[in-house]
């Protein structure tokens, strides 16, 4: 028999008996709709999880910190230097390593003034800034080039009232992107001079509102190597600020970094990349080892909500069995005709698995759309409530569709797997028998 | 009798038996039972009930297994199929009549004419085609669009002849196929069945319990307690007016029979 006619066939024994028909589907969709929405819950607790750990910085990224001691013994092998970069670069896996020299600033604008700290990084780091105006500083410039956090500019304080956004509530007429500011560096150890002001050119500003953080929000950002020659030229012999300096308190002739990132081309080799560091005797920190043990437990949380949603799909099973039973029971006389005319025991069998996995399209498919009600009524008026955080808490992806209405199908044809086998095998002489 | 022995044998039975266990006693249905049937011919198979005459029917069709003994249908061993086998011999060789017509609730008359071919995997518009010519040649071809519901007990047979007919079967079984029938329908019904299958020289076997009705046949077997004890050549030519005169003036069926029994 051919697929259409008997899709037909079994399409119009539905239609036959329709208020059955309807109860069995509204089985399949409540029990769809309750895998779906619990496992959207999952996925969105999970992405939620992840976006969490990005804003704290990227997930690829590893901070190295050097291990010399505070202020105790200077141990000039747990220095990370130029060439501590090359080795951590030969690591597999690594993608870059940026080195982080930073120093504390103070700025000045009109009246208002602050404190933030200047960090150096690759260029190859820099394009990792997402900026709302301006470009990245260029590493090729006579003068150094900086980009501005998006949050730098709130925390600005009046130097005459000695007050600021957090004493007033009103932002300081401060505007880092258009006007320019002063910059001062740190006074040197033996320099007690007053520092003199600088004035560099900004060329872009971290995306975002003063109250969106991310990683790049404080702070002020520029090239390495032109934050490198610019502290030669202030400090020239001296101690520069931050820096280690040796037993005789005489600076090193070259740079030492206090923190280095090291970016890993994948989130899943970002551990093992980790524990190389760490074995070289270095601090290693990175997002992922929170956040691996944070998906542990949102898997746990998904397997139980998809655990739940899984038993309603199992009743409505159930009743698809019971359906089909119940329908071949009552057909028995037609399925001793088909057979006595020749349909083939393949197409009896055929007919119901079709029968029971049409049930299970059609539930699947108004499941779905129900999830994408519930999914919309969670989102808007319970997310927020629920969990606090911001974003959708309920998150059907295209495959989460596609393998729901396919699992409805399948869960449908192997619910009438057994009822179809049953009619396959009824006697051809119930057809004879004359009530 | 001459001419027998050059017509084609489409049913070869030979020492046929079938016994079913009721507890500790066995019930021979079918008790050595050797017969042969030719191309074209209308034979009836008639008995009182529990005779055995619709379990020969049904092991003929191959909807019961025998207990022993040779069924070759076109040349085929029919007891050693199995169901799949035997399903697709009836597709292929067997139109069935049954006697509460059977047809499909779900579709109409030219749907339910047209199931058998579907089967077989014959494209829509083809067999819809050949239900038409059918339906009509049965007299029902302005019923087409009429579910089974919307039509009388005769109609629904004349559906159930064509349905029969549709897939051009080599042989024809008819299970008291007028049982449900008043009389002037089943005279119409049974010269339906008879003039198409000789026009077509398709074989045709009947099953009645009612002998008036056998002798329509060419021949026909009688059987008691599972034994054919006579088979009969009919001549019905001579009095087919009389018999139908009888039916329709309501005069006891058995003056004719015993008439005609000799």
């Amino acid at each position: 028999m051919r697929f259409f006619d008997l899709l037909t066939m079994s399409v119009n024994n539905l239609k036959r008996r329709k208020l059955r028909t309807v109860l069995t589907v509204l089985g399949v969709t409540i029990g769809t709709a309750s895998i779906v929405v619990m496992v959207s819950l999952g996925i969105g607790l999970k992405e939620m999880t992840i976006e969490q750990y990005t804003s704290y910085g990227s997930l690829t990224r590893i901070e190295v910190n050097s291990n010399y001691g505070w202020g105790t013994d200077v141990d000039e092998d747990g220095f990370i230097t130029d060439d501590t970069i090359k080795v951590l670069e030969a690591i597999p896996h690594v993608a870059h390593v940026s080195p982080v020299l930073s120093t504390y600033v103070n700025m000045r604008q009109g009246v208002y003034t602050s404190g933030t700290r200047l960090q150096g990084v690759s260029s190859e780091m820099l394009k990792e800034i997402e900026l709302a105006q301006g470009t990245l500083p260029d590493p090729n410039a006579n003068t150094m080039q900086l980009v501005v956090g998006n949050m730098v500019a709130r925390d600005f304080y009046n130097s005459k009232t000695g007050k600021g956004y957090w004493d007033t509530g009103e932002m300081p007429d401060v505007d880092l992107y258009n006007r320019s500011f002063f910059i001062t560096f740190q006074n040197s150890g033996s320099n007690n001079g007053k520092q003199k002001k600088y004035v560099f050119p900004v060329s872009g500003l971290v995306k975002g509102n003063p109250d969106e953080y991310n990683e790049y929000s404080y702070g002020l950002f520029t090239d390495i190597e032109q934050l490198k020659t610019q502290l030669k030229r202030i400090y020239r012999k001296n101690a520069i600020p931050g820096q280690p300096t040796n037993k005789k308190g005489k600076p090193y002739n070259y740079f030492i970094y206090d923190l280095v990132y090291v970016n890993v081309d994948e989130m899943d080799h970002v551990l093992e990349v980790q524990n190389a560091i760490t074995d070289m005797g270095f601090y290693a920190y990175s997002s992922m080892q929170w956040l691996e043990q944070a998906q542990e437990q949102t898997d746990m949380i998904q397997a139980v909500l998809g655990g739940i949603g899984a038993v309603s799909m199992f009743v409505a099973a159930i009743s698809i069995a019971n359906t089909m039973m119940m329908s071949i029971y009552e057909r028995t006389k037609e399925i001793g005709v088909l057979k006595v005319l020749g349909c083939s025991l393949g197409s009896i069998r055929n007919m119901f698995l079709i029968e029971a996995g049409f049930i299970g399209f059609i539930g699947g498919i108004v499941g779905l759309i129900l999830s994408y009600g519930v999914s919309y009524l969670v989102n808007n008026f319970l997310g927020a409530a629920l969990i606090g955080g911001s974003g959708d808490i309920s998150r059907i992806p295209p495959w989460l569709s596609g393998i729901a209405v396919i699992f409805a199908i399948i869960i449908g044809m192997l619910a009438g797997l057994f009822p179809a086998i049953r009619a396959m095998k009824l006697s051809p002489l119930a057809a004879i028998r004359n009530e | 009798m001459e001419t027998a022995a050059a017509r084609e044998v489409v049913i070869r039975v030979k020492d046929l038996y079938k016994i079913y266990r009721m507890g500790d006693t066995k019930v021979h249905a079918l008790d050595g039972v050797d017969f042969e049937i030719y191309r074209g011919e209308f034979c009836a198979i008639t008995g009182p009930s529990g005779s055995g005459k619709s379990t020969l029917l049904n092991m003929l069709a191959g909807l019961e297994h025998p207990t022993k003994g040779e069924i070759v249908i076109t040349g085929k061993h029919i007891e050693k199929l199995n169901e799949k086998q035997l399903v697709a011999f009836r597709r292929a060789h067997v139109g069935f009549i049954f006697q509460s017509y059977n047809l499909l609730a779900t579709m109409n008359a030219i749907e339910n004419v047209a199931l058998p071919l579907s089967f077989k995997g014959i494209p829509k518009a083809v067999r819809l085609k050949q239900a038409k010519k059918y339906l009509t040649l049965v007299g029902l071809g302005t019923h087409m669009k009429h579910m089974p519901n919307q039509m009388s007990g005769g109609q629904q047979q004349r559906v159930g002849i064509a349905r029969a007919l549709a897939s051009e079967p080599q042989i024809i079984f008819a299970d008291e196929p007028t049982g449900n029938l008043d009389s002037k329908t089943t005279m119409e019904v049974l010269r339906l069945m008879q003039q198409i299958v000789k026009e077509q020289n398709q074989t045709l076997i009947m099953v009645t319990h009612d002998n008036n009705l056998a002798t329509y046949a060419d021949r026909i077997f009688k059987i008691i307690d599972g034994k054919i004890v006579h088979i009969e050549e009919n001549h019905r030519e001579v009095d087919l007016v009389a018999l139908e005169h009888a039916y329709q003036t309501g005069l006891p069926s058995e003056k004719i029979d015993e008439s005609r029994d000799v």
